[in-house]
């Protein structure tokens, strides 16, 4: 054994929160760039750290070892208490520490774990090193420092060793003298450790500042809680040969020979239980893919489609998948038995195999062309799909799996959650005592989007600190804190399921939400692991469907499902193409509205393109103007070459799709199948972390000297950045293009259907229900108030008429079983007063004084005041079988009580709902003159371009798209529908107060046109809420 | 009665800003920063409204100026504002935080008219740089509504009064929040509206308590309001038939004084730690004294031998004709801490207090410091010289977990001249303090030197040795 080397054993990385100052891969390459044989990381009572130090590793001689430092909650008898590092020495081992750092983790609150001495004793850790930190000696004397390490050495001899660090702080000779007793006492081995907390001296402030938040306190408080000095970093050899004696050094690498777990051997192992008795995955699966084609193809499947599932099959065997379209078979085929609507998406999802077995709606036999990209057999590249679900079920789908596949096999993956440019000033300048008023200053005047941040210089302007040497140390410790983990969040959906035991393949710990379990991965150390996870998503517009579909058949008076809609509907697409979409899935926002006049959607594939282009990576690429050029025939279309027009051609030579850009860069700039998957996993962490400069030169070369123009590969390379993070692929897109069209369909044949159902779903989707009623009525829905002799809880369409009447739980606050209450016990002929609905009904003051308020009991009461005058009258305790008398139905009435204008009602329905069936309040406003000179969004549609307008209206949207440098977007509403109005940041600047504050906005400006798009350019802005304020006492002198 | 309201919008924020040269847009937030309480009539231009989230305040004005709120402030200034109304009317009531009252009903003969007394109070306000909302009306409540709504006008007119009451909207009458979503439920916009309604109904409907304040602000239903003191302070002084030439001479008038501030104190239950003592001449500007104890005290003797340790070293500039003695700081009494059985911890203590006062009195304040333990690793800040403290108590740091330091530190490190004889122990390695640019990065060494001398050196970054300090 040579003292040549060395491994370290005790390393926090920065998941160990606020203690480790290093990345896992930081650590990782320091270790090798030192020459180490192995590194251990260590972090408290997790292994979080570890895929990303292994994917470090992968192409270094240094081996990782997984580890976990602990430090217990109790103390065996007379000992001090117990700290210690248990390394996995095998699979074995490994999952026998998943299973320790499970039980911690599992009984404390998140993000916490607590473990007692008796776990220790009683868990099976036969196949875990132990390497015990012994207490210093003004922590705890020689006889409980000794008991302690009797009780360990009793639980791990002789897989036992006493770790000794050389922080060179002061008492550190005692504590050395006090190892050698020890080891001399229980006749154990010592080795060295580093006790590593980052990987290199210069981490020592950013460790400070960790330090110090997690103390509370700030850096000229903390005294010490630092440590002493920067000496727990990866130390050169020279040094570590210099502080250690040889043997402690030799130990290490007995110990780094002893562990020959190696976490690229953790294999997904699927979970048997879906295949019936008697079969094999491949055969079963193959039985419900055919069982599906008759389903799906009643006349026989068509010749293409079969040839496609049969290469689909033959793949799916080869990369032994089976089990992973078994088990979302499995989840897609319960929700269908409960009549939940759901719908896959991503590579494989799309997949003909897919389409066979229910998971997806697309039919390949529409659209072949596209799903060429099924599973890549050249990467070992787990196949994806996500499944949406109705959001308002898919608990039930998250619950069926926890019950099939039971908690100890089923969690959700990790997110972890870090630090973004807020909390990393925020916690840097707590740390170094800033004062926090003076921070939040900071970050508000800070433009995130200008790319060019200058903070420093914004420091120093805000006099946070003079001394520019701070505000540079403050600068640099925010930059180094970037991206730090912070905790574990739990997944949107991402489930992991396992044959055996989770808890045994990674440890599991408790989420924020009760009876919620997360694993320490997140979703790209799955991948990089090779682990499979099933995505369970939450999608609100499959709600509406659901509900719209349903509305739909009692009005057919059969079932109609979502496959009857009938397929390239001409006039949904003259709907579309018109921009009206409000309500519609995926382009019902302002953008989108604005960009489908424009691309004149046609057919199914210019939805997917549609629900694609509108997105960052397009436009920061510039790739929109160019498609919609080429797409009306107003530029020529051509490729370079022939490989290029195969990417290409779909989309007129233009690329949109994230998936084209990554084979434009193998096509086009020569990258390899390798990198190419480098560059895609590099854009999908561009945004927290990742760094796409290195490609850029690869890019642009490869191109320049494939022929194709510089222009085009700094667009690309743009649009590969734009594409960081908001990654859009068409497997998605073509999914998403599906519900586009099923919701723009039932929108322009099932108004009132489609309205009721989008109302009986939110919150979801872009608009509020007023803006969804007001534009219901724009389309011709009759739309009623909420009525106690009327509503049901959900809103309902009524008679043959269809006429849309508005349920009760509009109302704010009402609650859902008083209201259920009034719709079950309502008699025949209607409530006759507010005593005998309140007793009928059994509602409660709250209750009452909410119908009061919303007017819902236009039956019986003049008008909400007197409503109200009524109900104030306390309950009388009434009698079971009074004889109900006359006196009963006679409302009292109160002369003092003003009758309620319109202004009035109208701002007490908004109060009550948020939403008016009365004239809009703009419309009052106008007739009361205060609007005289401005225009109505619908005048505004007939006025020329280039004329000076003033428009007013309800400010329904203040944004800033990032994509868009500097504007904000501000929409109106008045009583004939929104104007837009764009705020270039000059003027924005000029006029923060009205822009930021107005609820009521007057808009001087310019009008602007493109086709039917009318955008007001925004001059003077002038802020008339008060006129709201005042509406009813002005409303009232025309009474 | 007659009573005048005076509404202070932003007391605290023009307090401040009598004393600040810019008088940019400024604000005052609530404690944990996050929400604007007051702001200035320049912040209120910008847009900002008290209630404001600050992110948006900023966002509205970039160079906002922030203070954050501080209660004791306030109440200490509204407090002041007491006392100069006191000088005109005897009758004042505080109504925290931003509010006075003052019965007015009587100065009107006084000052001849109501018109002169509102001039006398706008008057003051404009001395005193203070905004304030006027209100007069036939109760407390009337009065101080009025003036929160900046309704407020000269008169005493029953019926003009009543009036701006009636008109007065429901969200300026100070209804508490349920009640004023009721009263606006049922259509109501004003006061009067309210006032309308049948009486009885309203206490059966709403609630007797609303009906019960309505009733107070119409005069109906009486609303007593108690009286503010003005604090008092102890003022007693001699006036001397022949001039006193030495200090020995002012100590037996000041017997007496002492006795009778001993017995005030006695009265009040109070202590005090610091006493004023003035000296008058006949020519001169008077000699101001300010005597302070250690600790809370009330016992006449303590104060004599401190004025009289004092006194010994002062010597007057020029005979003194009258003498003042004033307090005006009064402590709580506190019960004596930590008395064990015997009483021994006490008198320890009390020996303490009474040698701190005496070395105070004898050197002055600045020159007594004592020596405590300081958190931080660096050796030149891991001690202080603080001012005394009055109480003994348990060391902020536990000596254990105090690292082994020289007794005697070096004021600065000095270059190491020889080379050591024997080395003891090392290296300690101590690197931290980048944060306040005093950093320092040292192996430390203990050495014995040629003289036998133990010493603590150490080598720097540039690898210079030096002595730091001695080990006995």
């Amino acid at each position: 054994m040579s003292a040549q080397s060395y491994a370290e054993l005790f390393c926090f990385s920065n998941f160990t929160f606020l203690t480790g100052a290093s990345h896992p891969h930081e650590l990782a390459e320091k270790a090798h760039e030192l020459g180490y044989t192995a590194l251990a990381i260590t972090d408290a009572c997790s292994v979080a750290g570890i895929p990303r130090a292994w994917a470090a590793l992968a192409n270094s001689p240094v081996k990782l070892i997984t580890g976990s430092w602990f430090e217990l909650s109790d103390t065996p008898t007379g000992a001090s208490t117990p700290r210690f590092i248990l390394l996995a020495r095998t699979r074995k081992g490994y999952g026998q520490l998943c299973q320790l750092i499970t039980t911690g983790r599992r009984r404390a609150e998140k993000g916490q774990y607590q473990l007692f001495y008796r776990d220790i004793e009683t868990h099976s850790l036969d196949d875990c090193l132990c390497l015990w930190l012994p207490p210093a000696p003004t922590e705890a004397d020689s006889d409980q420092a000794l008991t302690c390490g009797e009780w360990l050495a009793r639980l791990f001899d002789p897989r036992i060793w006493i770790a000794a660090a050389r922080t060179l702080e002061s008492g550190e000779e005692q504590h050395l003298a006090r190892i050698h007793w020890l080891a001399d006492q229980l006749r154990i081995p010592v080795a060295a450790v580093g006790e590593v907390h980052m990987h290199s001296r210069e981490r020592q402030p950013l460790q400070d500042v960790l330090t110090a938040l997690r103390n509370h306190t700030n850096l000229e408080n903390a005294g010490h809680c630092l440590f002493q000095n920067g000496e727990r970093y990866l130390r050169p050899l020279p040094v570590l040969k210099r502080l250690f004696p040889a043997t402690w050094l030799a130990e290490t690498l007995v110990i780094a020979g002893q562990c020959t777990f190696e976490p690229g051997s953790l294999r997904y192992e699927y979970p048997p239980d879906l295949v019936p008795e008697g079969e094999t995955p491949a055969g079963y699966l193959k039985r419900l893919t055919r069982e599906g084609e008759r389903r799906r193809y009643p006349e026989g499947t068509p010749l293409q489609v079969q040839s496609l599932i049969r290469k689909e099959l033959g793949l799916i065997s080869e990369m032994k998948y089976e089990h992973y379209f078994l088990t979302i078979h499995d989840i897609v085929a319960f929700a269908r038995s409960r009549g939940i609507l759901c719908q896959g998406r991503g590579s494989a999802a799309n997949s003909a195999v897919c389409y066979c077995l229910g998971i997806t709606e697309v039919n390949p036999a529409n659209v072949e062309l596209l799903f060429e990209r099924f599973i890549s057999k050249d990467r070992n590249e787990p196949p994806d799909i996500d499944v949406d679900f109705e959001h308002e079920r898919r608990e039930e789908v998250i619950q069926y799996i926890y019950r099939r596949y039971t908690r100890e096999r089923a969690a959700l993956a990790a997110t972890v959650i870090r630090y973004r440019p807020r909390s990393a000033i925020r916690d840097v300048g707590k740390a170094l005592g800033f004062d926090p008023a003076l921070v939040e200053q900071l970050l508000e005047g800070i433009d995130w989007r200008d790319k060019a941040t200058n903070w420093r210089q914004q420091i120093l302007d805000k006099k946070i600190t003079r001394n520019p040497k701070v505000a540079d140390q403050f600068f640099t410790l925010v930059n180094t804190l970037l991206g730090f983990p912070r905790h574990l969040s739990q997944h949107v959906g991402g489930f992991v399921i396992s044959a055996g035991p989770l808890a045994e393949l990674v440890p599991v710990e408790n989420a924020a939400m009760a009876d919620r379990t997360v694993i320490q991965w997140d979703k790209d150390d799955l991948e990089s692991l090779g682990l499979m996870k099933v995505d369970v998503l939450a999608l609100g517009m499959l709600s509406a469907i659901r509900k719209a579909l349903e509305l739909i058949s009692e009005q057919k008076g059969k079932t109609f499902h979502i496959q009857d809609v009938p397929q390239e509907d001409p006039d949904t697409y003259a709907m579309l193409q018109k921009g009206d979409s409000i309500g519609v899935f995926q382009v019902e926002s302002r953008a989108q509205i604005n960009m489908l006049p424009r691309l004149k959607p046609a057919t199914y594939y210019d939805l997917v393109i549609e629900v694609a282009i509108v997105r960052p990576g397009p436009i920061q690429g510039d790739m929109v103007h160019p498609y919609l050029r080429r797409k009306h025939g107003l530029e020529p279309v051509d490729y370079p070459n022939d490989a290029v027009r195969k990417v290409l051609e779909r989309t007129l030579g233009v690329p949109i799709f994230q998936e084209q850009v990554i084979k434009l860069a193998m096509v086009a700039a020569g990258f390899s199948a390798g990198e190419a998957d480098q560059l895609r996993r590099a854009m999908a962490a561009w945004k927290s972390h990742g760094d796409l400069t290195p490609f850029r030169e690869k890019l642009v070369t490869g191109m320049l000297e494939r022929g194709h123009d510089a222009d085009f590969a700094e667009r690309l390379y743009q649009q590969i950045c734009g594409f960081g993070g908001y990654g859009f692929p068409e497997s998605h897109a073509a999914s998403f293009a599906l519900l586009v069209y099923v919701s723009a369909w039932i929108k322009r044949h099932y108004p009132a259907a489609f309205y009721c159902a989008l109302l009986n779903s939110q919150p979801m989707g872009f608009y509020s229900p007023s803006q969804l009623v007001q534009d219901a009525r724009r389309h011709h829905v009759t739309v009623l108030p909420p009525d106690v002799n009327a509503s049901q809880w959900d809103h309902t369409l009524e008679g043959k008429e269809r006429h849309l009447r508005l349920g009760l739980r509009i109302i704010q606050g009402l609650s859902v079983n008083g209201a259920e209450r009034i719709h079950q016990n309502r008699p025949a002929g209607g409530y006759r007063s507010a005593s005998e609905l309140r007793r009928l009904a059994t509602l409660n003051q709250r209750d009452m004084e909410l119908l009061a308020g919303a007017n819902a009991m236009p039956a019986f009461t003049a008008n909400r005041h007197q409503a109200y005058w009524q109900l104030l009258d306390h309950e009388q305790p009434t009698e079971l079988f009074a004889e109900e008398v006359a006196v009963d139905y006679q409302p009292e009435y109160c002369q003092q009580l003003p009758e309620p204008s319109e202004g009035q009602n109208v701002l007490a329905d908004y109060a009550s709902q948020g939403l008016t069936l009365q004239r809009h309040p703009l419309a009052l406003l106008r007739e009361q003159g205060h609007l005289k000179f401005c225009l109505s969004a619908e005048q505004l549609k007939s006025t020329k371009a280039g004329i000076p307008v003033q428009v007013a209206g309800l400010v329904t949207g203040r944004q800033r798209p990032g994509s868009a440098s500097g504007v904000t977007f501000v929409t109106l509403e008045d009583e004939t529908g929104n104007v837009n109005v764009v705020v270039w940041l000059e003027t924005a600047r000029r006029q923060r107060k009205p822009l930021l504050t107005a609820r009521l906005l007057h808009v001087k400006g310019v009008l602007e046109r493109q086709g039917d798009i009318v955008h007001v350019m925004a001059g003077r802005l002038s802020d008339l809420s008060h006129l709201i304020q005042s509406l009813p006492v002005h409303s009232r002198n025309f009474h | 009665m007659l009573w005048l309201y005076l509404h202070f919008p932003h007391l605290v924020l023009d307090h401040i800003r009598r004393t600040r040269e810019n008088q940019g847009a400024l604000v005052i937030v609530e404690g944990s920063g996050q929400k604007v309480i007051q702001a200035c009539p320049e912040a209120m231009s910008q847009g900002i409204r008290s209630g404001m989230r600050l992110k948006t305040a900023i966002s509205l004005a970039p160079d906002l100026g922030i203070v954050r709120a501080d209660e004791t402030q306030e109440a200490r200034i509204l407090e002041d504002q007491a006392r100069w109304l006191y000088r005109y009317a005897a009758h004042i009531v505080l109504v925290p935080p931003d509010g006075l009252l003052a019965e007015i009903g009587s100065l009107q003969k006084l000052y001849g008219g109501l018109p002169a007394v509102w001039q006398t109070v706008e008057q003051g306000l404009n001395e005193r740089q203070l905004n304030a909302w006027i209100g007069i009306g036939y109760t407390p409540l009337a009065a101080r509504l009025i003036a929160r709504a900046g309704k407020g006008e000269c008169t005493a007119d029953k019926g003009h009064i009543l009036r701006s009451l009636s008109q007065m909207p429901l969200l300026a009458a100070e209804f508490d929040e349920k009640a004023c979503t009721r009263l606006q439920r049922l259509g109501l916009n004003t006061l009067g509206e309210v006032f309308d309604l049948p009486s009885g109904e309203l206490a059966r409907r709403l609630s007797p308590e609303l009906l019960a304040y309505i009733q107070k602000i119409q005069g109906t239903r009486p609303d007593p309001r108690t009286p503010w003191q003005p604090p008092h302070s102890f003022r007693q002084q001699a006036d001397f038939v022949q001039e006193i030439e030495h200090t020995q001479g002012l100590l037996f008038p000041l017997q007496r004084m002492l006795a009778e501030l001993e017995e005030d104190l006695c009265w009040r239950q109070q202590d005090t730690d610091s006493l004023r003592l003035v000296l008058k001449h006949r020519h001169s500007e008077p000699t101001r004294l300010q005597i302070r104890t250690s600790g809370p005290e009330h016992r006449a003797d303590n104060f004599l031998n401190l004025i009289r340790l004092r006194l010994e070293q002062h010597s007057l500039s020029s005979p003194v004709i009258s003498m003042v003695l004033l307090v005006k700081r009064f402590l709580s009494r506190e019960a004596p801490a930590g008395q064990d059985l015997l009483g021994e911890t006490r008198d320890l203590n009390e020996a303490w207090h009474t040698l701190i006062s005496r070395l105070q009195a004898r050197l002055g304040d600045q020159a007594l410091r004592q020596l405590s333990p300081q958190a931080d690793h660096r050796p030149e800040r891991a001690w202080s010289a603080s001012e005394v403290l009055r109480k003994t108590g348990a060391p902020l740091i536990p000596a254990a977990e105090l690292p082994r330091r020289p007794l005697w530190l070096l004021k600065g490190p000095q270059p190491l001249t020889e080379a050591p004889v024997t080395w003891f122990s090392g290296p300690e390695r101590i690197s931290g303090g980048w944060w306040d640019g005093q950093r320092v990065h040292r192996d430390y060494y203990i050495a014995q030197l040629n003289s036998g001398q133990l010493a603590w050196v150490f080598r720097d970054a540039r690898e210079g040795w030096f002595v730091h300090g001695w080990f006995g």
